[in-house]
Order: structure tokens, then sequence, then C-alpha cells
């Protein structure tokens, strides 16, 4: 019974990490680079959800769509700043590094500015735990884990059914190429910036839930990180996997170590993953492209 | 007075610390986001030995370099064979166990409430000698075969791949070029401010560090080092700005990006022909009017 427990609080917690990895995800596969910025606009769009909407006493359905359109209204105007200009002139991908690591003490800068150090904390949108079997699930947990699950089978209906979605594979795949095929690359990249924009709000109101909201909330995005590097670098469905088994993994060890020492062991596990199997669960691309 | 010798010795500090920074992103193209993890090893190392096993300082800062080295070997090894996303993904995992790890042992490092009772040792003196021996140590390897290679693999690591460079060494000797340079830094910072905590080395820390290599120019050591003086210097003179000071850092950042990507100073190197050949328009300059 005590194994299926750690299951059900490990996958809880996986498919938060599950929406980070892949907001994050996204991003790599279109623009190949990775998006340090995320963390802080998880940290940001949490904030603004908290600011408008739970603050006044709103519901979690409110305050999430609150965070959700900011993340993606924030990451749009991201995209204008700070990404667009280094595309058109074709520069180094290391400017997309530096870029997006500014917007990241940008937006963490905004945070700071408004809250101080002050810890804020959502309110209780949930009752009682349920019971069953010996199995004890929070009703935050059960929550986060549905509609994570709701969230990524839209992402990846979008992804692989939808008109947008063969366009945003084909830009991933080869942007030149896709812009001579007649797909609009700036605007198939901006959709590729509100999906993880949405998924970062998402991400940072449940966890605000799970644990408080505070400036450097965004720095669990390294989870994320963790995740898709022990899934397969820029793989949507490595980036889930990874985050369900980090998850898994993390809920067992916390027993054993304390959570305090947590991210050494998570740090460990990767660094072994990658001498191990650098692709990945999935089998990325690991090599520089030309 | 001694106002402006703290702040001076600071800057001078950071100068090390982005000077380490300098080879590793500006020259080899590799984001370090725990570089500062890496001046925590080396200020926490010397500060513990020299505090607790009162071993004299002249080992203590060598030994807090090598063992940040020896970590710094360990954690480039995967990934300097990869992309170099991977690197930059990896030093942010290995930023927050740091952290984590001397939050958590206590009794060794003191724990959140940090270690104290370092002597100050680090006069301005001892700092800016510092500074100066690790810039002309810099300029010397960016003027050497293996810098020259650092800068074929960040222009395009695919052709200097077909050239014939060892591209993962090329990327390990940068990495621990630039995590033993910081190492050094964090040692020099350790023995200043007497003591040290773990939130003083979090990724923010790394990011400002880029920030300051990229504000300054992307291939120019002295763009890094006159970036790092204007940007730690301006908040200083500015104490009514200390709130914005990470909005303003981003802002100006955002700035160069877009409309000067090469930064301020670009490829363009303080060496003593440039200085000759800029003495000289100067005086071309005047000439024509003289005539006249």
């Amino acid at each position: 019974m005590q194994i299926v427990q750690y299951l059900i609080n490990g996958i809880a917690l996986g498919s938060v990490y599950a929406l980070i990895s892949t907001g994050f995800s996204v991003i790599f596969n279109v623009l190949k680079f990775s998006n340090f910025s995320h963390g802080a606009l998880m940290t940001l769009s949490a904030f603004i959800g908290y600011f408008i909407a739970a603050a006044n006493g709103w519901g979690l359905v409110p305050t999430i769509l609150v965070a959700v359109v900011a993340g993606s209204l924030i990451a749009l105007l991201g995209e204008f700043v700070a990404f667009r200009r280094i595309l058109i002139r074709n520069t180094s991908p290391i400017y997309f590094f530096v870029s997006s690591i500014t917007l990241g003490t940008l937006y963490e800068g905004l945070v700071v500015l408004k809250v101080g150090a002050n810890f804020h904390n959502y309110p209780r949108f949930f009752g009682k735990p349920i019971k069953w079997a010996g199995i004890v699930i929070s009703q935050s947990d059960l929550i986060i884990l549905c509609i994570s699950a709701v969230a990524l089978i839209v992402l990846a209906f979008i992804i692989q059914k939808t008109r947008i979605g063969r366009a945003l594979r084909s830009v991933s795949f080869d942007r030149d190429t896709a812009s001579l095929m007649g797909i609009n690359v700036t605007r198939t990249i901006q959709f590729a910036f509100i999906v993880s924009g949405a998924l970062a709000g998402l991400a940072g109101v449940f966890l605000g839930i799970n644990y408080t909201l505070y400036p450097s909330l965004g720095s669990l995005v390294v989870k994320g990180f963790i995740a898709s590097v022990i899934g397969g670098l820029g793989s949507l469905p490595g980036a889930v996997i990874g985050a369900m088994l980090l998850g898994i993994v993390e809920t067992g060890l916390i027993s054993i170590v304390g959570s305090g020492y947590m991210p050494v062991f998570t740090f460990v596990i990767m660094l072994v993953f990658l001498l191990v199997r650098p692709r990945g669960i999935a089998g990325s691309n690991i090599q520089e492209k030309a | 007075m001694a106002l402006y010798t703290h702040i001076l010795t600071q800057i001078l500090i950071t100068v090390v610390s982005v000077a380490g920074v300098f080879v590793l992103t500006g020259m080899t193209g590799m984001f370090s986001l725990g570089q500062a993890a890496f001046m925590a090893i080396g200020a926490y190392t010397s500060g513990i030995l020299v505090t607790k096993l009162s071993v004299p300082i002249f080992l203590a800062w060598p030994a807090g370099v090598i063992l940040a080295v020896a970590v710094g070997f360990i954690v480039g090894l995967p990934t300097v064979r990869l992309r170099r996303d991977y690197i930059s993904l990896v030093t942010l995992g290995f930023g927050e166990a740091i952290t984590a790890l001397l939050n958590r042992a206590t009794a060794l490092t003191g724990g959140a409430s940090g270690l104290t009772g370092i002597p100050k040792e680090t006069t301005l003196t001892i700092a800016l000698l510092s500074a100066v021996v690790v810039i002309i140590l810099i300029t010397f390897f960016k003027a050497s075969k293996y810098g020259r290679q650092c800068i074929a693999v960040r222009s395009d690591e695919l052709a200097a791949k077909a050239m014939g460079i060892n591209v993962p060494k090329v990327k390990m000797i940068a990495f621990l070029i630039s995590v033993a340079v910081t190492a050094y830094g964090g040692c020099l910072y350790a023995f200043y401010t007497a003591y040290v905590d773990p939130t003083l080395f979090g990724w923010k820390k790394s990011a400002e560090w880029v920030i300051m290599v990229f504000f300054g120019g992307v291939n120019s050591l002295t763009g890094s080092i006159l970036s790092t003086f204007v940007l730690s210097g301006l908040p200083e003179v500015l104490r009514f700005l200390q709130n914005y000071r990470a909005i303003i850092y981003a802002v100006l950042v955002l700035l160069v990006i877009n409309f000067k990507p090469s930064g301020l100073l670009g490829e363009w190197e303080l060496t003593p022909a440039n200085l000759k050949r800029i003495i000289k328009r100067a005086g071309q300059a005047k000439q024509p009017k003289e005539v006249r």
C-alpha cells in the first residue's frame, strides 16, 4: 500500500513538473535554445493570478484563468521585446540565451519590486483529503493532477491534429523550408510562446498552491529542466515521462533523505543520466547542428 | 574615502569573477548559470579551512581553487560532448544543489545563517593586484593557441570540428579556467567581507555576470571589465535606484541586444597597437583643420 501511496503522490508532483518541462520544450523545439525566462515567467504570472483573482476572493478556476492569460500575454510581449530582432537578423543563437536570462531577471525584478521579499499564500481552495483503502489523496493533488492531464492532452491534440500544430512541427523541423512552404513563421513562433506562457501560468499557480508564493519560486523551474534533460531535450513525450519519473523518484527519496538535500540528489540523478544515456529517454538530438 | 575604497575593492573582486566568466561565455560561447556556485566553493572551502582548521591562508586559497576545479571537472565531464544547452542546464541544477548543500550541512558551513569569523585579509592592494594578474593571464590565454580555438568553437562548432579542433577538450579547458578564476574570486570575496551565506551565490549572480560580459562586448575583455565597472558602480553611486537595479540591468541589456548585438565594444580590445591607431586617428582628424 505504501508503494501505491508514493506512486500517487509522485505522479501528482510529476504532473506539475510535466507542465514546466513541456512549456520549456515547446520553445526549445522551435527556436533551439533553452528559455531561462520560463521560471521567472511562472512566478510573475502566479503573482498576477494572486493579486487580480485570489486576493479578491475569486475561486480556483478564475485564478488559473487569469494566470494563464497573463502568462501567454507576457510571453508574447517577451518574444517581441527580446527575441524578434535576433530572429529577423539571424544573429548567433548565443543571443537567445542572453536575451532569455535577461528577460528572467527582468520578470523577477518586477515581482521583487511589487512584493519585496515577502511570502504570500493562495487561499485554501481545497477541502479535506480523500481516504480510500488506506491511501490518502489530498484534494489539491487530485485536482492538480486532473487539470494537468487535461492541459497536456489538449496540448498533444493541438500539436498533432490541428493546422497550427502541424505548422509548429514543421517550423521546429526546419524554419527556412517551412517559410518556403508558405507557413507564416513569425506567427507560428508567437503561437509557441503563447502556449509556453499558458503552461507557465498554470504551473506557476500549482507551484504556488503546493508551496508558498515568493519571488524566487521560479527557481523550481530547475526540476522542469532536469525532467526534460532526462526525457531528452526538446521531446515533448520525453519531457512528460521524465517529469513523472522525477516526481516519483523524488517522493520516494524525500521520505529517506528529507527534502533539504533533494536538489543535490536530483542533480546527481541528472548527471548520472547524462553520463549513461545523454540522449535521454526519448532520444533527442544532442550535438550542435549546423 | 573609506566608502570609495570599499566600493572599488568590491568592484575589483567582481572583475576577477567576470574575467572568469568572460573565458567561458565571451570566448567559448557557453553559459554557466552555476558559476556563482563555484565562487561559493572557493569562498567556503578557504573560509572553513582557515576558521575551523586554522590552515594558513596561502594554502587555503589554492585548496579552494583546486577543489572547485575538481568539482568543475565532474560537472563538465558529461556536458562538454553535448550541445551547449546542456552545460547551462546542468550548471543551473548544480547551483541549486550547492545552495541546498550549504544550507543543510550546518555543522560545517553554518547553514542559512552563514559562515562567520573569516579573517579580513583582502585589501584594496590585494584585490587590485589579483585583478591585474588575472586580466594579464587571460589576455595571454586569449592570444594563445587554445584561446583562438575557443573563439573558433564559439563562432561555429561544426566548422571548428572540421578544422581538426578537439572541441570537447577546448570546451573543458575553457570551463576549468573560468571555474578556477571564479573560485579565486570567491576566496577574495570571503576574506574581504569576513562573512558568507548561501543566498549570495544563487543563479541570479551568475546571470548578472553573463549580462556584464555581454553588455561590454561579446569578445572583448576590455569591454567586459569596463561594463563591470559601469554596471556594478552605477547602483553604488545611485543609491536611490537600488531597488530598480535588476530592472535597469535588464532594460540596458535588452536595448544593447536589440540595437547593437555585439555589445558596447564588440570585438575591440585595448592593446598597444589599437591605442596607437586611436592616437593617430585623432591626430589625422585635427590636421585638416589646421591646414585650413
